[in-house]
């Protein structure tokens, strides 16, 4: 059995407590619970880029404690280990925190395709492509996005990409049986759009990859906030059934009384108890209709996931209706819904670790040690398109935003890949 | 969905996502609490009789309706004259006329008795002298003055005493009425969703948590319990317990009385860590990096020998972790089994959902899901447990816990 242990670089863009760098990195270092044992990955980190060093930052204390994992001035370097030729055998991509701006959309500016672009050049001068892990959705521009995983195909490496969402617990422990036929899917989460939408979104599609024929594409979005998200409630445009079913997974539903601990909110409680409360509505080319909704409460225009400081200081003020990500679907076939909470452990006083990401990690390594994603990179590719038709949708005065762009088809894998033993 | 008014009213319909098709007659439900306020056990559990709960991905409306309600203690924040306005119900003075709504004889369908939270006085070994086996005789009176019976639920362990405990399941055996207690880590959700096959061999058992004596300790000996009971021949007894507190219990490691390899697996399922790293928030292996004893300032193991032969350690490692995790070594299984015993949030706290769930079972059909014996055994441990701390940490017979049961054959935790 071969002893060689895979060399990644990780290219972030910063390195603090409870940042996506960090949960991710850090288990490459110090190991995670996995299958009940403390396991260590098979591959070292031995590079690293920080773009952004600021206050709290943890990468040098890191090296310090590591020395095998050198810090790099450039993501060239980074690749090359200083040399002059790529020598490493995975790049992990983290372009989540830290300050970079938001365009007139509220798209916030991560510098994901151009760390790729940077990537790529290391691997075209060396003749030479390894596998890639890029976290969360793959740009905030869809042009970037698609371009990235075009040539990802092109120079012929694994590249894969994501959330946690879709790899985390499940409580209920279930997943979609593959060739459902899905009559209608729904997400109730929380949280800011261009942030935690997408991982609402990570949630749905998921799932809904796995119904009959496979992914068949979006053929138009429209996003409702304000006033119009309350007038779609009220006429209907997405299933109460399975809102409530939803809802019903959730271990966070606020208590719409005081002096009760979780009652099953009214139109009126709604009502009362959410600020800003978002959905975005999507038909996939087969026809499946999806919606995706995020409950928040009384703080407005909040970019959750964005400033975790900025979360921490806002957590008195923001009160969304649920704190967790719960899927629904109605299926041929079964009388009640299909439902389950894709389960995070928050770190939010709650937890000390985000253990989400182990699942995460996991299957990143295994990308990296065999040379095959474990899920489709579509599965983001679409879900990145998904977000930004969000943010169109919601910058063109909520109208209907026709996505003939994706026209995304891919087949999911048989097995599954979330956490569950 | 529904406004509010429409909800109550929906009571008898919204019963039917429960038994699908069936004409469900609705309960005359007793509810006897020491103290009803935000946050209490009673209220937990008991406002689930009233608005309903999650479960299942439903909101589900029991078919009980709540008649009646005592509260022994009535400290700020009292909710019971509150709750009694808003669902038409009458806060009595007395058990007796709680079960009886004012008249002469037993006039509901059910009790529900939770004697957790209030002010009552501790004994020398730490347990909290909560009124449970008083509660219970006083319902058990007018059940026999009244010739009939009806299913008791009383939460968490059945007393601080193992003589009245036992007194309790035999009182419900000889009257003829089902009953079930216990806490709701039995029921919880379990990440993973682990359940020991039915007649495996055990060969150890470990359960670490945290928190205080003698509620959290109680806790964590039933979920130990729920998962050994359904080893080969099922439940035995316990033969003798042993509880020992400090550096003890790191020695006691080193000896391997208890498996190190049992608690990283334990500690590989908790999220709670509170490691030198918990700071930076770093996944870490708390025992091979021999921090343990730098965390926890007063560990406790309980050691809990069976009469079959099993040795079970329950450590409780406050400083190390804020959850509930076990492991066990199968026989002819490589890989240990672990699992963490989720406890979801407050307020929500949905983990009594599921147990509410499990009470209103056996409201409806009189057939307690789980037998009562594990919660009488587990009282029995606990205060055995207690009494061999404060008797110089001795090992102690307990001919006494001489408690036999079979584990029911169906799983009955929240999965799906």
């Amino acid at each position: 059995m071969s002893t060689y242990r895979p060399k990644l670089a990780a290219v972030v863009t910063t390195y603090f407590k409870y940042s996506h760098a960090q949960h991710i990195v850090d288990r490459f270092l110090y190991g995670y619970g996995w299958k009940g044992t403390h396991y260590r990955p098979p591959m070292d980190v031995v590079s690293l880029y920080v773009e952004q060093v600021g206050e709290g930052d943890l990468s040098r204390s890191r090296s310090e404690q590591f020395p095998s994992m050198r810090i790099y001035p450039t993501i060239a370097e980074a690749l090359t280990l200083g040399g002059s030729n790529l020598a490493v055998d995975g790049v992990v991509v983290v372009g989540e925190h830290g300050k970079y701006p938001r365009n007139e959309k509220g798209q916030t500016q991560y510098p994901r395709w151009e760390f790729f672009q940077q990537i790529i050049k290391v691997f075209k001068d060396s003749q030479r492509s390894v596998p890639m892990f890029n976290d969360k959705h793959l740009s905030w521009n869809w042009d970037w996005a698609n371009r990235m995983v075009d040539t990802s195909r092109e120079m012929g490496f694994a590249y894969m990409a994501g959330s946690s969402l879709p790899v985390t617990w499940r409580i209920p422990s279930v997943e979609m049986p593959l060739g459902s036929r899905i009559r209608e899917a729904l997400c109730v989460g929380y949280g800011g759009v261009d942030s935690y939408d997408f991982h609402g979104l990570e949630t749905i599609q998921c799932m809904v990859e796995r119904r009959q024929g496979g992914e068949a594409g979006v053929k138009w979005l429209q996003a409702y906030r304000g006033e119009k998200f309350w007038d779609a409630l009220r006429e209907g445009r997405w299933s109460r059934r399975l809102m409530e079913a939803a809802l019903c997974r959730s271990h966070t539903l606020a208590p719409v009384r005081p002096g009760f601990n979780d009652i099953l909110p009214t139109d009126d409680d709604l009502r009362r108890l959410l600020a800003d409360p978002i959905a975005y509505q999507y038909e996939h080319t087969d026809g499946l209709l999806c919606t995706m909704i995020l409950l928040n409460g009384l703080a407005k225009d909040f970019n959750f996931g964005a400033d975790v400081e900025h979360h921490r200081s806002s957590s008195n003020v923001f009160a969304p209706l649920v704190k967790d990500f719960n899927f629904a679907a109605e299926i041929e076939g079964r009388r009640e819904p299909f439902s389950t909470q894709m389960y995070l452990p928050m770190p939010d006083g709650r937890t000390t670790l985000a253990d989400f990401f182990n699942p995460l990690v996991n299957n990143m390594e295994k990308m990296f040690l065999t040379g095959k994603p474990t899920y489709p990179v579509e599965r983001t590719l679409l879900t990145t398109g998904l977000v930004a038709a969000g943010m169109e949708s919601l910058y063109r005065q909520q109208t209907r935003f026709e996505t003939p762009h994706l026209a995304i088809t891919y087949q999911p894998t048989a097995e599954s890949t979330f956490m569950r033993d | 969905m529904l406004t509010r008014r429409e909800f109550l009213q929906t009571g008898a319909a919204a019963a039917g996502l429960l038994l699908p098709g069936a004409e469900v007659p609705i309960k005359r439900l007793a509810i006897i609490a020491t103290i009803y306020k935000y946050l209490s056990h009673a209220q937990h559990i008991g406002d689930r009789f009233l608005v309903g709960y999650p479960y299942a991905g439903a909101w589900q409306k029991p078919a009980v309706k709540v008649v009646s309600l005592y509260v022994d203690q009535k400290p700020e924040g009292d909710l019971s004259g509150e709750r009694a306005r808003e669902f038409g119900f009458h806060v009595y003075p007395t058990i007796a006329e709680a079960l009886c709504c004012g008249g002469k004889e037993l006039a509901v369908d059910a009790v529900l008795i939770v004697a957790e939270h209030g002010d009552y006085p501790r004994n020398e070994k730490g347990q909290i002298l909560y009124p449970r086996y008083e509660f219970f005789q006083q319902c058990t009176e007018v059940f026999k003055r009244s010739g009939r019976s009806v299913p008791v639920y009383n939460d968490k362990h059945l007393s601080y005493s193992f003589p009245k405990a036992k007194s309790m399941v035999e009182t419900s055996r000889r009257l003829d009425f089902p009953m079930l207690g216990g806490s709701s880590l039995p029921v919880t959700f379990r990440l993973p969703e682990l359940e020991l096959p039915l007649g495996c061999e055990i060969e150890d058992a470990l359960m670490v948590g945290e928190g205080g004596s003698d509620p959290m300790d109680f806790h964590a000996l039933e979920a130990l319990q729920c998962m050994v009971e359904r080893r080969e021949h099922g439940e035995t007894g316990v033969k003798a317990v042993q509880m020992i507190e400090g550096d003890e219990v790191w020695k006691a490691g080193d000896e391997g009385r208890w498996s190190k390899d049992l608690l990283i697996s334990a500690l590989s399922r908790s999220d709670t860590p509170l490691g030198m790293d918990a700071a930076e928030s770093r996944p870490e292996d708390l025992v091979s990096s021999g921090q343990l004893p730098k965390l926890v300032a007063n560990p406790a193991a309980y050691f809990i020998e069976y009469r079959d032969g099993l040795k079970a350690t329950l450590l409780m490692l406050d400083g190390a972790l804020q959850d509930f995790n076990f492991a066990a070594r199968l026989k002819d299984v490589p890989a240990v089994q672990s699992t963490q015993f989720l406890l979801t949030p407050i307020p929500n706290v949905t983990y009594s959902a599921c147990l509410v769930h499990g009470i209103d079972q056996m409201f409806q059909t009189r057939v307690a899901p789980y037998p009562i014996q594990r919660t009488l055994l587990v009282s029995g441990i606990l205060e055995s447990c207690l009494t061999s701390k404060v008797q110089n940490h001795q090992r102690l017979e307990t001919p006494h816990l001489d408690v036999a049961y079979q584990p029911p054959a169906r799983t009955t935790f929240c999965r799906s």
